[in-house]
């Protein structure tokens, strides 16, 4: 039994005191994605960087739940709605640095809380050779969603586990007022296969036919989609449509700060964001290449959208959604 | 022996006795704090405001009220088919004579060492709108809706009918063919010699074999999550409060709903059932086959098992197949790109699983021999509450233990999250009952004479049990490792909530890619994860043959 409790001794202090200097990410990008920019700071900088990848929401979720003992320093990617929600929350540290003073205003918190790195608009992934089946062209309006030949055939993920979701949501919000946008999902609800957790996956359903609609971010549908050999197809709503402004930030009580804001300088320079081509991402840095087939903000028609606003109401929103439409009806 | 006399003889051992303490210690702080946290938040409405305002809201609202009657349909209807075809199974495999029975035998238990999601994405790679029967079979309309309540009845079925088998035949072989035969030679048709002699003295085998499944299938969390569609279960609809609103109550309630019926699926099928059993153990298995059934039977039998073990290859081929090919229903050109890709950038999700399941593996083999040890050899005030904790995370839902481990150690003194060490715990604890098990049910076949003697000529408690129990005890103590280890790697229920950016875990990175449909890389992933528990069972099958005593007894009689 000595040796037991000897062996239990040294796993705690083998576990509890090792603690090398890495920078913890949590990030919301795909996980075939996040390596492209984490493994380039790691050879532009030689910094040791351990990444967990989570929905968006599920990301909140997290650092909330972790408050009192933050894991990871930078949060990475996702709508900045989200990081709002958190900004509100008082879970994020503010970071001004040169380089984050170089972003334009409409890209960044005014207080420092946030910054963004890339813009996206929400659109529609179609399955081409279902359309065909159907007989039916691929949807240009938040209301071709509910053609009767689409019924049971569209995705896309929980607004609550996932930022491109809850972006849907509230850009909805933003176009319709907010009862009519709801009025408006309870029919979409009807057409709905099922939810996923994460905001990408629908791409991947649509692309294999699981599904004919997927409803995502226009790059994603692009690289996972389209990129990838599927055949699918992308449209965007002829009203306007929703958009993020892809953010990262900084977590408070963050446990390596020095790390995490060498993080954040390095992701906005053109070279970082450079790299954004790889997954037709619009980069905020306008020195940074741009994806060619990529959907620019002046490409399509975009909402206004109150970031504060919907990045403070997403607990209410979420719930009257829970409420009314996942198990409203 | 009374209490005081128990308690005046642990202090004359003191090894003994703290041996106790130190088991106690760990059971309630690791077992019993961490479900009693998940309760006492369940209560907690609002932050430091106690009352039923949780539960009330729970029964109050749809969509918490959906999901307990869904689990509930689920698990029914699950154990009852799984049941029902482990009976024919295991009636098969024990009591007639079919061909190719060893065979049968060893594809019924596959799903065993597999995690179950593996079978749901095998699922969606063969009857999704795009799977390979939808579109050869069916002409791309798929014959039913796999995303939702069919489809979880057929994967969880696959996945969980070999535990009603494997404890249907341990019954059916324990019947004694005595009964059968006096049976027929009275004059009894063998119809009715099944009825009313054979299935009457299974039925407390079935009704164990009912509860067991209906609790794996109301504590499954891969499956529904990857499966459910629009139907929506208790383990997930918790899991979505916790991880995707942070509203830990409300998951707290549901894991607690979650709980209870499994708690009490649990005891009745231990205490209840094993007190109340029918079964004439004659010590000896007899494999009579008095009661084979006429030829016609005998077909219908052979069929059904082989349909099984058809769907078991059908399933399994499917995702071998499917790591291999390009992409997924577009290209299915063969390549080894996806295993390049879980060598290369997953390996970190491989190396982390493994090691922290080789730390946790030794030592809860260890926890387990010695509460065993202690429960079924030494006498002591609380032996049979220590035994019915050790063995209550078995009856726990994994959600429980996550979200109870979640909440007991995020703050001083007990700060753990985002260590290797609460990995660690929580597969040491979730698969304690096994170790526990195991042992009690060794200990219990093995002579205690032998022990007294050790103990009459002089050995103290202490050395009588390095030199004389343990050695015994080799075989369960390998065994148990073996199911611990297998259990630790495939596990996700539990440790999907105390994952953290040092440590990261095979399975939920499988449940991840699968989540974001990237079906070939978790199908790659899925059987990297099958190769190392493959690897692992010959390996500690090795060990056992090589080094237990009972090998060693022989080898030297012979």
């Amino acid at each position: 039994m000595k040796r037991f409790l000897v062996l239990v001794l040294v796993l705690i202090i083998v576990f509890v005191f090792a603690k090398e200097q890495v920078l913890h990410i949590y990030t919301a990008l795909d996980e075939n994605e996040w390596p492209i920019y984490v493994k380039a700071f790691e050879q532009a900088t030689g910094i040791k960087v351990q990444v967990v990848r989570m929905s968006s929401g599920e990301l909140l979720a997290r650092v909330e739940a972790e408050s009192k003992n933050p894991q990871a320093s930078v949060w990475f990617g996702g709508p900045a709605l989200d990081q709002i929600a958190a900004k509100k929350k008082g879970l994020l540290a503010p970071y001004k640095s040169e380089a984050v003073e170089k972003v334009p205003a409409a890209f960044k918190d005014p207080d420092g809380y946030w910054v963004g790195i890339y813009f996206g608009a929400i659109g529609f992934g179609s399955n081409t050779e279902q359309l065909k089946q159907l007989g039916v062209e691929p949807p240009t309006s938040w209301y071709d969603l509910l053609k009767p030949q689409f019924k049971g055939r569209i995705s896309l993920a929980y607004p609550y586990t996932s930022g491109t979701a809850y972006t849907v949501l509230a850009a909805l919000v933003a176009i319709m007022g907010e009862d009519k946008a709801f009025d408006y999902w309870k029919q979409l609800h009807k057409q709905i296969h099922h939810y996923n957790t994460s905001g990408s996956a629908c791409v991947t359903q649509a692309g294999l036919g699981e599904i004919t609609v997927g409803i995502a971010f226009a790059h994603d549908i692009i690289t996972k989609g389209i990129d990838k050999g599927y055949p699918v197809i992308l449209t965007f709503p002829k009203e306007p449509t929703g958009y993020e402004i892809g953010a990262m930030s900084m977590i408070k009580g963050a446990p390596e700060p020095d790390l995490a804001a060498r993080f954040i300088d390095w992701m906005l320079s053109a070279e970082a964001q450079s790299l954004m081509v790889k997954w037709n991402r619009i980069p905020i840095n306008p020195e940074a290449k741009v994806a060619p087939g990529a959907v620019k903000m002046q490409d399509v028609n975009v909402v206004p959208m109150d970031f504060e606003y919907f990045g403070e109401q997403k607990d209410r929103l979420i719930e009257r959604w829970k409420e009314e439409i996942e198990y409203g009806m | 022996m009374n209490w005081f006399k128990q308690i005046k003889r642990l202090v004359n051992e003191p090894v003994l006795f703290a041996m106790i303490i130190f088991v106690w210690v760990l059971l309630i702080v690791f077992v019993v704090y961490p479900i009693l946290m998940v309760g006492l938040k369940s209560f907690e409405s609002k932050s430091g405001v106690y009352s039923f305002d949780v539960y009330k809201t729970l029964f109050s609202k749809k969509y918490f009220v959906t999901p307990i009657i869904n689990t509930l349909r689920l698990g029914v209807v699950v154990a009852s088919i799984s049941v029902l075809i482990g009976y024919i199974f295991a009636y098969s495999i024990a009591k007639v004579n079919i061909p190719l029975k060893g065979f049968f035998r060893t594809v019924a238990t596959f799903p065993i060492i597999s995690p179950p999601f593996v079978i749901a994405l095998a699922a969606i790679l063969l009857f999704g709108r795009n799977g390979i029967i939808t579109k050869n079979l069916f002409g791309g309309t798929p014959p039913f809706e796999i995303y939702g309540f069919w489809g979880l009845v057929i994967v969880e079925t696959l996945a969980y009918f070999p535990t009603a088998f494997m404890t249907l035949e341990a019954i059916l072989i324990s019947i004694s063919s005595d009964l059968e035969e006096a049976s027929l030679s009275l004059g009894s048709s063998k119809w009715r010699t099944f009825w009313r002699v054979t299935f009457p003295l299974s039925m407390p085998g079935i009704l164990s074999a009912w509860l067991l499944v209906f609790s794996q299938s109301m504590a499954d969390f891969g499956t529904p999550l990857i499966l459910g569609g629009r139907y929506h279960v208790l383990s997930v609809s918790a899991y979505l409060e916790i991880t995707g609103s942070y509203r830990i109550s409300y998951g707290s309630g549901l894991a607690i709903l979650l709980l209870i019926p499994t708690l009490i699926a649990f005891f009745v099928q231990r205490y209840w059932l094993s007190k109340k059993s029918y079964v004439t153990v004659t010590g000896k298995p007899s494999v009579a086959k008095v009661l084979e059934p006429n030829v016609y039977v005998k077909i219908i039998f052979t069929i059904v098992c082989v349909i099984l073990v058809f769907s078991i290859f059908l399933f399994y081929g499917t995702v071998l197949f499917g790591s291999f090919t390009k992409l997924w229903g577009v290209n299915h050109k063969l390549t080894l790109e996806n295993y390049r890709f879980a060598f290369t950038y997953n390996w970190d999700y491989i190396k982390d699983t493994l090691f922290l399941a080789c730390i946790a593996t030794p030592l809860c083999g260890i926890l387990g021999i010695m509460i065993a040890y202690l429960v079924a050899r030494k006498q002591f005030p609380g032996r049979r509450i220590m035994e019915a904790i050790s063995l209550l995370t078995f009856a726990v839902p994994g959600t429980v233990v996550g979200i109870g481990y979640l909440l007991a150690f995020n703050q001083r003194p007990l700060l753990l999250t985002g260590t290797a060490m609460i990995i660690v715990l929580v597969f040491i604890f979730r698969e304690l009952p096994v170790g526990v098990q195991n042992g009690v049910a060794a200990l219990y076949q093995i002579d205690r004479s032998i022990e007294e003697a050790s103990l009459d000529l002089g050995s103290s408690s202490n050395k009588t049990f390095w030199k004389i129990t343990l050695p015994l005890l080799m075989p369960a103590f390998f065994n148990a490792l073996f199911t611990a280890f297998v259990r630790s790697m495939t596990a996700i229920s539990a440790v999907i909530f105390v994952v953290s950016g040092k440590w990261n875990l095979i399975t939920v990175r499988i449940l991840g890619a699968v989540g974001n449909s990237d079906l070939a890389q978790a199908a790659a992933l899925s059987y990297v994860l099958i190769g190392i528990v493959l690897m692992a069972m010959f390996f500690l099958r090795f060990i056992t043959i090589n080094f237990s005593y009972q090998t060693k007894i022989r080898r030297a009689m012979s």
